[in-house]
């Protein structure tokens, strides 16, 4: 099952993928594409993998088998040199921000510029102030990382990741743990950025009300399998009970609030009767 | 966190470590002795016996050291001992007739070869070899040189005597 | 009994295991070298971090022991009437054993320990996956500038360690005990040669440098990226490196100044 948006649109498009770590089935042949010029939300409860696709997309890890293709090319069957070129065009937001400690903001930010372009000192600075504008840090420039909130950290991470104009970016739960306000910020850049800069977005999260505020697609994964997907409409009004419960936080359905157990009953007698 | 003091205090860093080297270079060691006459020039000398005569020994003349042992060889057909030795080239006035000996500098110390000038007044060049030698001293012939000596003494008859006649001269 | 020796086994298949990854990061790292030559700051900084600072721990360790092996090496050479040796006997072992082994211990444990946690912590923070993603390799552009780092700096510290070393001994011998001060310097100079002892003792040291630096970087990179296992990590590269300088000293030692 596919988007709507036709194939050629899909600057990601993965098919069939399987994917094991420690014996349980993480991805079984699913398939899915990132349109270009969209944000695509992909979600679902917390250990199912999320992170690991972005990171099977960005060729940090290979699938058992399956095509994941980034702009036409197979991710997996490039040479180590050709990969790094596609990560050039592709900037990634980790949860924490990873950023490098012992860089002030400005050297963060700037880092990709010295080492993938020759660019003279002055155009750096150019670049960087505009970046760090477009986030509204541009006057942190000279913190250390150890003097921001989670929530500045992310920002710059931001500006860091969209310093080379790629043409993706790749948000790794940007929601979780911040404050109202902070959160708030980080809905819009992301909406901002993708319009203004034209720029696909891929937002893996669980937190439900602000990812489907800005996203244009969503799927929705559990247990390997893709369990829903459509449009942020098409999902809330879906009769899935599994897309139901997720969507709208319901503490029990698909997903049993008890961790199987015996009978309580007998359970409760036998500890009365040893007891 | 590049910045100009961490550039001096490496460049200090490398200085002191390289002064360190050039210290140990020419106050510890030999260096500042090594072959100051230039490359100099080998000679050789044959031996029945080397003692424990090593590469790199120190050759000497009237107690200076002159020159050092580069090869100690081997030679199959005359079953003899050839030492190989660079002497430094500003000490180029060593007569053909030198004579070569294995000592021991002190009583347990390592062997050396000690060089004895002649009279002639050509003078000894690159490839020349030293004709006169005397071997290292092995402690056990010298004992048994000894206690035969001794029992002799105390032997004392005509036998003994004749022994000793016929005997004195294999003994060379 | 046969679960001991099933775990032995997969210890010992762990271990290979180790070894080949530590190589292949070997060469990796190796491969780094001529950029890290060409960015040269990057190298001066490290330089700094694991050099420098480690000049004052050198320096002190290097004259102690300097002095003490003139107290005990007087103490046993009185014993044959040879106090005029001191020279020799302290320079010899400073400058072939004491001067490479002891600098490899004590970097490994100030210098090499840090590496091992800062890289091990850049890991674990996930700043090693964030430049892999933004295309810089990590370990041509984090632990190849260290690595050489590493290699450059043992050397010269250890040079910086006998020399003290010797001066130390210099001052007790014939400073506080009496030693002739013409004999002491006459015979080192006579005895202690160049290529035999000084250059072996470099050689030594370049050694330990390679040794104690690899395992210090491969550590944290190989390094389970939490807490527990950064610490874990740190530790074994002091223990590793110990054992591995130690060893490979024994082996330097017979090659180099074993009797033909």
């Amino acid at each position: 099952m596919t988007s709507p948006f036709s194939d050629q649109s899909a600057l990601v498009s993965i098919r069939n993928l399987t994917f094991t770590r420690g014996g349980r089935k993480i991805f079984d042949d699913i398939s899915l594409d990132i349109s270009r010029g969209k944000i695509t939300a992909i979600m679902g409860p917390s250990g199912t993998g999320k992170t690991t696709l972005l990171k099977l997309i960005g060729g940090q890890l290979r699938p058992d088998s399956g095509v994941v293709q980034v702009d036409g090319i197979d991710v997996h069957r490039l040479s180590l040199g050709d990969l790094y070129e596609l990560r050039k065009r592709m900037g990634m937001l980790f949860q924490s921000g990873a950023l490098l400690t012992d860089l002030s903001v400005y050297e963060n930010v700037a880092f990709p510029l010295r080492e993938h372009t020759r660019l003279p000192e002055s155009m750096i600075r150019s670049v960087v102030l505009m970046k760090l504008q477009a986030v509204g840090l541009r006057g942190a420039r000279d913190l250390m990382p150890g003097q921001l909130s989670g929530g500045m950290a992310r920002r710059v991470a931001l500006a860091r990741a969209i310093v080379l104009d790629p043409m993706i970016i790749l948000y790794d739960e940007p929601f979780t743990g911040q404050d109202p306000i902070s959160m708030g910020v980080l809905v819009q850049l992301i909406q901002d950025l993708n319009r203004g800069l034209g720029l696909t977005s891929v937002v893996v999260s669980h937190d439900v009300r602000e990812t489907a505020s800005i996203a244009d697609y969503i799927y929705l994964i559990s247990d390997g399998k893709i369990v829903g997907q459509g449009t942020p409409e098409e999902v809330d009004r879906s009769d899935s009970p599994w897309v139901r419960q997720f969507m709208h936080g319901l503490p029990d359905g698909p997903v049993h609030f008890h961790y199987p157990a015996v009978d309580y009953a007998s359970d409760l007698l036998e500890t009365a009767v040893s007891g | 966190m590049y910045s100009r003091t961490i550039e001096i205090w490496v460049g200090i860093f490398v200085a002191l470590g390289l002064v360190s080297l050039f210290l140990l270079a020419m106050k510890v060691s030999n260096l500042a002795e090594l072959d100051t006459g230039g490359r100099g020039y080998i000679i050789t000398a044959r031996f029945q016996n080397v003692g424990s005569l090593r590469p790199r020994a120190p050759v000497s003349m009237a107690g200076v050291r002159i020159g050092r042992v580069t090869k100690v060889g081997f030679d199959k057909s005359s079953y003899e001992a050839i030492v190989e030795m660079r002497i430094s080239g500003e000490y180029d006035t060593l007569p053909t007739d030198t004579s070569a000996a294995i000592l021991t500098a002190g009583l347990l110390g390592e062997q050396y070869v000690g060089l004895t000038p002649g009279a002639e007044e050509e003078y000894l060049k690159d490839g020349d070899e030293i004709e006169l030698t005397q071997s290292a001293l092995v402690l056990e012939q010298m004992i048994s040189r000894f206690l035969f000596n001794k029992a002799e003494e105390a032997g004392g008859t005509e036998e003994g005597k004749a022994e000793k006649k016929a005997t004195g001269s294999a003994k060379r | 009994m046969v679960t001991a020796l099933q775990w032995l086994g997969q210890w010992a298949m762990g271990a290979v295991h180790k070894l080949g990854r530590a190589h292949l990061f070997a060469l990796h790292a190796l491969s780094g070298f001529p950029q890290v030559l060409v960015r040269f700051p990057l190298l001066v900084v490290q330089v700094y971090s694991v050099g420098v600072l480690s000049i004052l721990l050198v320096a002190i360790s290097g004259l102690f022991v300097g002095m003490v092996l003139g107290l005990q090496g007087y103490n046993v050479l009185s014993d044959f009437g040879a106090e005029e040796s001191l020279g020799v006997m302290v320079a010899a072992s400073l400058v072939r054993e004491l001067g490479p082994v002891v600098t490899a211990l004590l970097f490994a444990g100030r210098a090499g320990s840090a590496l091992t946690a800062e890289i091990g912590l850049m890991k674990a923070t996930e700043q090693l996956a964030g430049m892999e993603m933004m295309a810089v390799d990590p370990v041509k552009r984090i632990v190849a500038p260290r690595f050489l780092a590493g290699i450059v700096s043992m050397p010269l510290l250890a040079a910086m360690f006998s020399i003290i070393g010797v001066l130390g001994g210099y001052f007790v011998g014939v400073g506080l005990l009496g030693v002739d001060e013409g004999a002491f310097r006459s015979q080192m100079q006579a005895k202690i040669d160049f290529h035999e002892d000084i250059v072996n003792g470099v050689i030594k040291s370049l050694v330990f440098g390679v040794i104690v630096t690899w395992i210090a970087v491969f550590e944290g990179y190989d390094a389970v990226p939490t807490s527990e296992g950064v610490s874990r990590a740190t530790t074994r590269s002091v223990v590793y490196s110990a054992f591995a300088v130690l060893g490979w000293d024994f082996v330097l030692t017979a090659l180099m100044f074993g009797k033909d």
